[in-house]
């Protein structure tokens, strides 16, 4: 490649050539290169989406009941056997009369007059938490140690819900993988495809220019374009196809929600968020393509004058 | 972007930071024509080129050299100890066998490599201090003939000849007219070979192409490697005659002359000693050397100037 007939615009007519040359190659290299942006767009909305830390409904969780009042049991004791059991992450002490009172609260039980009720026939107990990610058989292994310690009347946990989420997280965390994965080849795909397309730095056009006392930023500026141009049209084909999926799926997701009574918005992509997507990602190939172009001109210069 | 339009090429040198550099470039003729000069009419005026540059002031040496060395890794060195002075407007001949070290001279003068040890000073500024970028501008003043031509194969004659011109910042059109005058100074016919690609051109053409594409800017500096290998004697006896015209009208000229490896020579050799004392006058040109009379000569053996 060389814009010896002109400047700026000739080196873009020798990019526009060079695509024209191979049109395929670089039709697919652009579909890659969309199919990596959208992938990063969708991981990067994931991410922000989801928090940082678990949630606690994603925890299991159990009471221990404990035998006797307060005063007539060392709770420190109780507290402390139960943080000795595996996975416990964290316990909390719900008097009987805390209990009472949320209790009665509740939507429903308000009326029937709880707080009234004497003597208060609820027991004191421990709000035990495990640790996230911890298998339901460790789980319930733990609850049957702490149905076995001393003072300890009964452990209130029901299995079944642990287990189903547990299932659904590990469907989750195989579709995440398998997303990554994904997007990994889809990344090795399109650097592949981008390499091959990509003009060449030619070695006898670098030397001969350097010898001539051309700037390198003559010899590199096609390669900038070039760049630029790739990862412009790559930015727009994955903002685009996000935005019409987003345009597409969001009455469906919509009636959704609607379903099962969850607050669902989704607005569709700002147009100033694309265009500065569009603007950095062609910024980011024009440096990665510049960066490259002097690397490769610095080597064969390397070479001929050591 | 190629470079910056002025009267002078060097004038970047200022805006690149290398102080006193123009001034000294000034006093010694370096730098191509003003562009004033550079009519329709007069882009090779039968190579009678007025001096561009009034030199009165000027400095004796154009490039000196000062104990130089240079040495690629852990093999012998290519250059030894070499003290070399040049003056403005003279043709050096450099001679000596292959391997001798005249390609390396020719590259340290040029500013393409850097001496592994030692000074080369062009117009008193040392060139291995000078900025990468510094030097590159620089060989936008220079004709430079290298050993293997460097032509760009996949393009045509005019375009190899023509690029010299446009990287010194000479319009397209222009870069383009010089470029013809040049070929059909050096005796390659324009109509013929000039849209030809060079990768089908005889070595004779090729070599006469290249030196097109030094003379094209009308440097103030030639510094030309093996300028008349491939050359059959009329063609390098015309391509010689036509540099002299250059140097005749102030132009410097460093060029290289590869002879036979003579064993005899180097038992003859003493320690390298300083060139003003070892320059001498070729042959006149007549049967023997297409050289011109006015040429002198240092020869060189295994990096040493032995003569």
């Amino acid at each position: 490649m060389m814009n010896f007939t002109g400047g700026r615009l000739s080196a873009l007519g020798e990019v526009f050539a060079g695509i024209f040359r191979r049109p395929l190659s670089f039709l697919l290299s652009i579909g890659a290169l969309a199919l990596v942006f959208a992938s990063a767009i969708v991981c990067a909305a994931i991410a922000r989406a989801l928090p940082i830390d678990p949630p606690s409904w994603m925890q299991a969780q159990a009471l221990v009941l404990v035998a006797g009042a307060e005063g007539e049991v060392d709770l420190a004791a109780v507290r402390s056997a139960i943080s000795q059991v595996a996975p416990v992450a964290a316990s909390e002490f719900v008097g009987r009369d805390v209990a009472l009172a949320r209790l009665a609260q509740r939507k429903g039980l308000t009326s029937i007059g709880l707080e009234e009720l004497k003597p208060n026939p609820l027991p004191d107990a421990f709000a035990v938490r495990f640790a996230p990610g911890a298998s339901p058989d460790a789980v319930e292994a733990a609850i049957a140690q702490l149905r076995k310690l001393h003072n300890v009347e009964g452990v209130e946990y029901p299995p079944e819900p642990y287990r189903k989420l547990s299932t659904l997280l590990q469907a989750a965390r195989l579709v995440v993988v398998g997303g990554a994965v994904f997007l990994g080849a889809s990344l090795a795909i399109a650097i592949g495809l981008v390499a091959a397309a990509w003009p060449r730095v030619d070695a006898q056009e670098v030397e001969v220019l350097h010898l001539l006392g051309a700037d390198p930023a003559v010899v590199r500026r096609p390669y900038v374009y070039s760049g630029a141009l790739y990862f412009l049209l790559g930015a727009a084909g994955a903002w685009g196809s996000l935005a019409g999926a987003a345009h597409w799926l969001a009455p469906a997701l919509g009636d959704l929600a609607q379903k099962y009574s969850l607050a669902w918005s989704m607005d569709p992509p700002a147009l100033g968020t694309g265009l500065a997507f569009c603007f950095f990602a062609a910024c980011f190939g024009a440096m990665i393509a510049s960066g490259a172009a002097y690397l490769a001109g610095r080597r064969v210069l390397a070479a001929q004058y050591p | 972007m190629r470079g910056r339009r002025c009267d002078l090429d060097l004038s970047w040198i200022i805006a690149a930071g290398t102080d006193g550099v123009l001034e000294a470039a000034r006093a010694a003729g370096i730098g191509t024509l003003p562009r004033k000069q550079y009519g329709t009419a007069d882009t090779f005026p039968s190579v009678k080129i007025e001096p561009h540059l009034a030199a009165t002031d000027a400095p004796a040496s154009l490039l000196t050299l000062e104990r130089v060395e240079k040495r690629y890794g852990a093999f012998r060195p290519a250059l030894v100890d070499i003290s070399l002075s040049i003056a403005r407007g003279e043709f050096l001949v450099v001679r000596g066998p292959g391997a001798s070290g005249k390609s390396t001279l020719l590259r340290l003068l040029a500013g393409l490599e850097s001496p592994t040890g030692g000074t080369v000073r062009l117009a008193g500024e040392d060139v291995a201090r000078m900025r990468a970028a510094s030097r590159v501008h620089l060989r936008r003043s220079m004709g430079i003939l290298p050993s293997g031509d460097s032509l760009l194969d996949r393009h045509s004659v005019l375009h190899n000849v023509a690029l010299a011109a446009w990287i010194a910042g000479t319009p397209r059109e222009e870069s383009l007219r010089r470029a013809r005058a040049a070929l059909d100074l050096v005796g390659v016919d324009v109509e013929r070979y000039g849209a030809a690609p060079c990768t089908g051109l005889a070595a004779g053409v090729r070599h006469r192409v290249a030196i097109a594409r030094a003379l094209v800017n009308r440097p103030a500096l030639l510094l030309l490697d093996d300028v008349v290998a491939s050359l059959d004697q009329a063609a390098a006896a015309h391509v010689l005659r036509v540099i002299d015209q250059f140097t005749e009208s102030g132009v410097t000229v460093v060029a290289t002359d590869r002879i036979e490896r003579q064993p005899e020579n180097v038992e003859k050799a003493q320690t390298p000693t300083s060139v003003s004392a070892n320059l001498e006058a070729l042959p006149p040109a007549g049967a023997a050397s297409p050289w011109p009379a006015r040429a002198r000569a240092i020869h060189l053996h295994d990096g040493k100037i032995v003569s």
